[in-house]
């Protein structure tokens, strides 16, 4: 494992310099970077955060413990380097020095502690606790830059959770003495500084004249103006009100596409789109009617609709370019005959009818109606219920959903997916999959640093999900973000949370 | 706004059933089948375009003429069925239960329409079904008030007087006396109430709690072509324009029986 | 008079109150346990118990009902289920974007209404123009309307910013930038019912002896039209204006929605999506005494400016 680390940040170190090579121009300092944003952050305390918007403000106000690359490898950010113990189940990391918390709180192994404690509390209660408790047994002090995490096990998992909400660092001082609303006034190492934030219009943050890396950040202010959509993004990008809209897809951007002033850069890991149920009840509890549905659904044609063609098809939970992709890996291939055939094997010769609940989100709506044309032409009739996209994935998780189409975006660990869906006791794992094998496989893959054994333990993990078909897998999505062309700087990581550390305006 | 107005609105009317009955055979075609050329604009083979997912426009508006004018007919007969029975009760009788009837009548008319269609759509799940009973209940106090208001002019006419005094029981006066002069009031208000629940079931839709998809329904499609003004405008617009010249064609009708 | 206000102010009371509760208690039933709400349907029955008791659910309903009557008299209306923000908080900081909307249609709606029903050429030759346009704002869906704007003003000819709400602290010229189709859409309704009322005023006002007196002194057409018959007859508009006040936040919720602008309509709507039971039944209240307030004054302001009124009852 130390060897890979080393390894990644070297073709970290090359990658930027050719990134440096390619902007030729040397960024300037100064200006405001309007970003646009549907917007439905609860809090900007990452020891508490769960929704997915808060971490376009929270990778600002906040410097993680190790970042990702853009190939997802891991990199030092606030952890200058690391070194696991020959057991593989203590690793001590060594901070950088001289960086402080905006409110001027020495950033130490002592922070480090406090922050891993908060989350490892059960009083305090962190959603990130039942991730994190099964892995990390205490964590030490070693002197004031050097912190050691003792764990249950080997794991190769704590770093990328070091890269997102768990690694995101909080000044104790701040968090102790401005309680709950430490949420809406959060204070961390990060390169901006939250000023002010209004609830369903914008989000105002200021440069950090003291950040850790003196040149950085090039912006003086970066504002965040809700948005009641992305599509409203693309218009509002053309008249000039904001400088960048992501989440758009490949419809949205057609307007756009060869707009001289406007940029796009698509997405280089797609999410995963999949069609899920309750696979330990009747009627899905039927190996033969799940394979009806997986037969009756034309990904090609989805991806056609729905992507303009520019997605991937899925044949399984990874998408090609990251480690942990199979390319042997099939899924069931649209055939409505055998599924009519399958569909009265299963007991079902006239079909049957569900309802498909469908969050209010375009994609999801496009998606939706044609798994309703699909499957209605092997006689799985399909009646929409319409959900608000804010109320949907509470009721996917409280159980009043059955069916319904899901995605999510990749993480920087296979396990940070694969676990938590399809182990039975995966936090989201609301399909109710339950397989011994699977289980074992992922419960093993977890505690090995070495990737080709891994991998091996993944692949066989995938093959036996998509045999077993708790879901459908539908598709990986095409995305993009689209720049107005003086913002310089931009690069995706696969995780699809801009970062604008780096950014710099021209003219 | 009387003769010519009247005659423009049955126009208009008339128009739109005959749309909505003969929509199979009017629509070019299938209102619901999916097609590879996304949001394509007007062309010879779809006069109107295609929406997001490659359907023919002017199919789906012609079909959307059909759960408009149920909604808007099924609506305002409920909110009729309400409305005018507590209106000619209230009306007719004296004392306590007139009281107690004009203040509920009064307390409902407080409340702006939309919104509370808004609570208790969301409350019921949207389908045909719950809209025309939410849109129907949401109506029915005007109704009522103005029912009532005509009626207790009637009552105090002479005619019923005798009637009254002669023995007759409410519910005889009410059907020989009150009811035929209250009939022309009614009609006129029908046609108000139509116009009035296409107009809000539409917001309803636009605002997300309509007809779920992928029903053909006005307001629906004004919401999901919102977003692509800037590629097909037709796909909002042209089911946009259709709600607007149904809701004028009703109230327009009602309006010149005033 | 003083009788009229007080038995007025009264009933008013008695609505509030009586549409509170009716709220109240629609809202709780149908809802189901909120705590199931918040905690999912797999949660322990001690933590449904215990979250109960900690927000009173177990109590009766009538009950929390008066609980939370009080908490909203003295100005504490709970806090947001899905933000945990204060409720009041949220409004407070919403309700200026909404105010400053319905204000502004509202005034244009009344001096449209009033210039183009009494401009002697429209009460002319241009009659049919001003009754075509009437008819569309009456009958034309806002949301139709507003989608229309958008297309042209800012799709097609990139005149205005299509979307969106800036603050008065950002320029006076981009904020008022902002403001103009969302007022335009959420107004044209008010000019078509305003000029009917306006309109059927205007026509007995002009029957009236003092016109003649006017006309046969020989004043010009618009001199008698706008310092003689106009402001005897923008009264009933007035009062009009009062009694619109509960659809005009129907429409002011369609409106914000189509312009994605920070106010209390989208919070109202984003509330009733999410199951947000307090913020929902706050809003519907604020709505409600909105209405029954703006109600009495146009009663009050009526049985002032009609003495037949006064005196009559």
């Amino acid at each position: 494992m130390i060897g890979i680390g080393r390894r990644e940040v070297l073709t970290g170190l090359t990658g930027g310099i050719l990134a440096m090579a390619a902007h030729a121009e040397t960024p300037s300092r100064g200006g405001t970077l309007t970003v646009g944003l549907s917007n439905d952050s609860k809090t900007y305390d990452p020891i508490f955060s769960v929704q997915y918007s808060e971490r376009y403000v929270l990778y600002l106000a906040f410097d993680t413990l190790v970042k990702y690359g853009p190939d997802f490898s891991i990199r030092p950010e606030l952890a200058e380097s690391w070194e696991t113990s020959p057991d593989g189940k203590r690793i001590v990391f060594t901070l950088r020095e001289g960086v402080s918390f905006q409110d001027g709180t020495p950033f130490d192994a002592a922070a480090v502690k406090w922050n891993i404690d908060q989350r490892l509390d059960e009083k305090v209660n962190s959603p990130q606790r039942q991730v994190l408790a099964p892995i990390v047994a205490s964590v030490d002090v070693v002197d004031s830059r050097h912190v050691a995490f003792n764990l249950v096990t080997p794991s190769p998992v704590l770093f990328s959770l070091l890269g997102e909400r768990t690694g995101f660092m909080v000044s104790p001082t701040a968090w102790q003495q401005r309680g709950p609303v430490f949420g809406t006034q959060p204070v961390g190492t990060g390169a901006f500084i939250l000023k002010e934030w209004t609830r369903g219009m914008r989000v105002v943050l200021e440069r950090n004249p003291n950040y850790w890396q003196k040149a950085l950040p090039y912006l003086d202010r970066i504002i965040v103006q809700d948005l009641a959509g992305s599509v409203i993004g693309v218009q509002r990008l053309l008249t000039g009100e904001i400088d960048y809209v992501d989440q758009l897809t490949p419809t949205d951007v057609l307007p756009i596409e060869t707009r001289p002033g406007i940029v796009l850069k698509p997405i280089t890991v797609g999410r995963w789109y999949f069609l899920q149920w309750h696979v330990n009840q009747p009627p899905f509890d039927n190996a033969r009617l799940r394979q009806a549905f997986a037969h009756a659904i034309d990904r090609d044609r989805l991806n056609e609709i729905t992507m303009r063609g520019q997605g991937t098809i899925s044949d399984g939970p990874t998408p090609p370019g990251l480690w942990w992709y199979d390319p042997m890996l099939k899924s069931y291939p649209h055939d409505p005959a055998r599924a009519k055939a399958l569909l009265a094997e299963a007991g079902h010769p006239d079909g049957l009818e569900f309802v498909l609940s469908t969050p209010q989100v375009s994609v999801f709506q496009q998606i939706s109606q044609l798994l309703q044309e699909q499957l209605g032409a092997v006689g799985i009739r399909l009646t929409l219920q319409p959900v608000a996209a804010s109320e949907w994935y509470a009721r996917v998780v409280s159980g009043a959903t059955n069916l319904t189409p899901t995605r999510w975006t990749q993480r920087a660990d296979p396990d940070g997916l694969l676990y938590i869906l399809f182990h039975s006791t995966g936090f989201a794992n609301t399909m109710k999959y339950k397989n011994e094998q699977v289980d074992a496989l992922l419960a093993q893959a977890r505690t090995i640093y070495d990737v080709a054994r891994r991998r091996q333990l993944y692949a066989e993990a995938q093959r036996q999900i998509v045999a077993d078909l708790p879901m459908a897998p539908l598709l990986f999505g095409a995305e993009y973000a689209a720049l107005r062309a003086s913002v310089n700087g931009f690069a995706w990581v696969p995780d699809q949370i801009p970062r604008f550390r780096d950014v710099w305006k021209s003219g | 706004m009387t003769r010519p107005g009247r005659w423009i609105g049955a126009g208009l009317v008339a128009a739109i059933a005959i749309v909505a009955i003969a929509a199979p055979l009017l629509a070019p075609q299938d209102p619901y089948a999916s097609g590879t050329d996304m949001l394509a604009l007007p062309s010879t083979a779809h006069r109107l375009g295609t929406d997001d997912l490659g359907r023919d426009v002017l199919s789906r508006v012609i079909y959307g003429a059909q759960a408009s004018l149920a909604i808007g007919f099924g609506a305002a007969l409920v909110a009729m069925l309400i409305g005018v029975p507590v209106g000619l009760v209230a009306g007719t009788l004296r004392g306590v239960i007139d009281v107690a009837l004009a203040a509920v009548i009064d307390l409902f008319i407080a409340l702006p329409g939309l919104v509370l269609a808004l609570i208790i759509t969301v409350m019921v799940a949207p389908s045909l079904r719950n809209l025309i009973l939410v849109l129907g209940f949401v109506m029915w106090p005007p109704i009522a008030r103005l029912v009532r208001g005509q009626a207790l002019a009637i009552r105090e006419m002479l005619f019923v007087e005798a009637a009254r005094a002669t023995g007759g029981t409410p519910l005889w006066i009410i059907r020989h006396h009150v009811w035929p002069g209250v009939l022309p009031v009614v009609a006129a208000q029908f046609a108000t109430s139509v116009s009035f629940a296409i107009f809000t079931s539409a917001s309803l839709s636009f605002l997300g709690l309509g007809i779920p998809p992928p029903a053909a329904d006005w307001g629906g499609m004004v919401r999901s072509g919102y977003d692509y003004l800037a590629i097909n405008p037709w796909m909002s617009l042209a089911p946009g324009a259709a709600v607007s010249l149904t809701v004028m064609g009703f109230y327009v009708i009602g309006r010149s029986f005033r | 008079m003083l009788r009229l206000i007080v038995r007025r102010v009264l009933l008013m009371l008695a609505t509030a109150i009586a549409i509170s509760a009716l709220l109240f208690f629609t809202v709780t039933q149908l809802l189901g346990s909120p705590a199931e709400m918040m905690l999912g349907q797999d949660a322990s029955p001690q933590a449904v118990a215990a979250l109960n008791a900690a927000y009173g659910f177990d109590r009766p309903a009538a009950s929390q009902y008066l609980h939370w009557l009080g908490g909203a008299l003295s100005g504490d209306l709970g806090r947001s289920y899905t933000t945990q923000q204060s409720v009041a908080a949220a409004i407070a900081e919403r309700i200026p974007v909404t105010l400053e909307l319905t204000l502004w249609s509202i005034a244009l709606a009344v001096i449209a209404a009033v210039v183009c029903n009494t401009i002697p050429v429209a009460r002319g030759v241009l009659q049919p123009a001003v009754t075509v346009a009437n008819l569309v704002g009456i009958t034309v869906p806002n949301f139709m309307l507003g989608v229309s704007l958008i297309f042209v003003l800012s799709v097609k000819l990139n005149l205005l910013p299509s979307t969106g709400w800036v603050p008065w602290s950002d320029g006076i010229g981009v904020h008022l930038q902002h403001m103009i189709m969302p007022v335009l859409t959420l107004s044209a309704y008010y000019f078509g019912a305003f000029s009917i009322v306006y309109r059927a005023e205007y026509a007995n006002v002009v029957q009236r002896p003092f016109i003649r007196v006017a006309q046969a002194k020989g004043l010009s057409d618009w001199r008698v039209a706008f310092r003689h018959a106009a402001p005897n007859a923008v009264l009933p508009v007035i009062t009009f204006v009062g009694v619109s006040i509960g659809q005009l936040t129907g429409g002011a919720v369609v409106t914000e929605t189509i312009f994605s602008m920070p106010g209390t309509g989208r919070l109202f709507v984003a509330a009733i999506e999410a199951r947000d039971f307090p913020v929902m039944l706050a809003m519907g209240m604020l709505i409600v005494v909105g209405v029954v307030v703006m109600n009495l004054l146009a009663d009050i302001g009526y049985a002032i400016a009609n003495p037949q009124i006064r005196h009559g009852s």
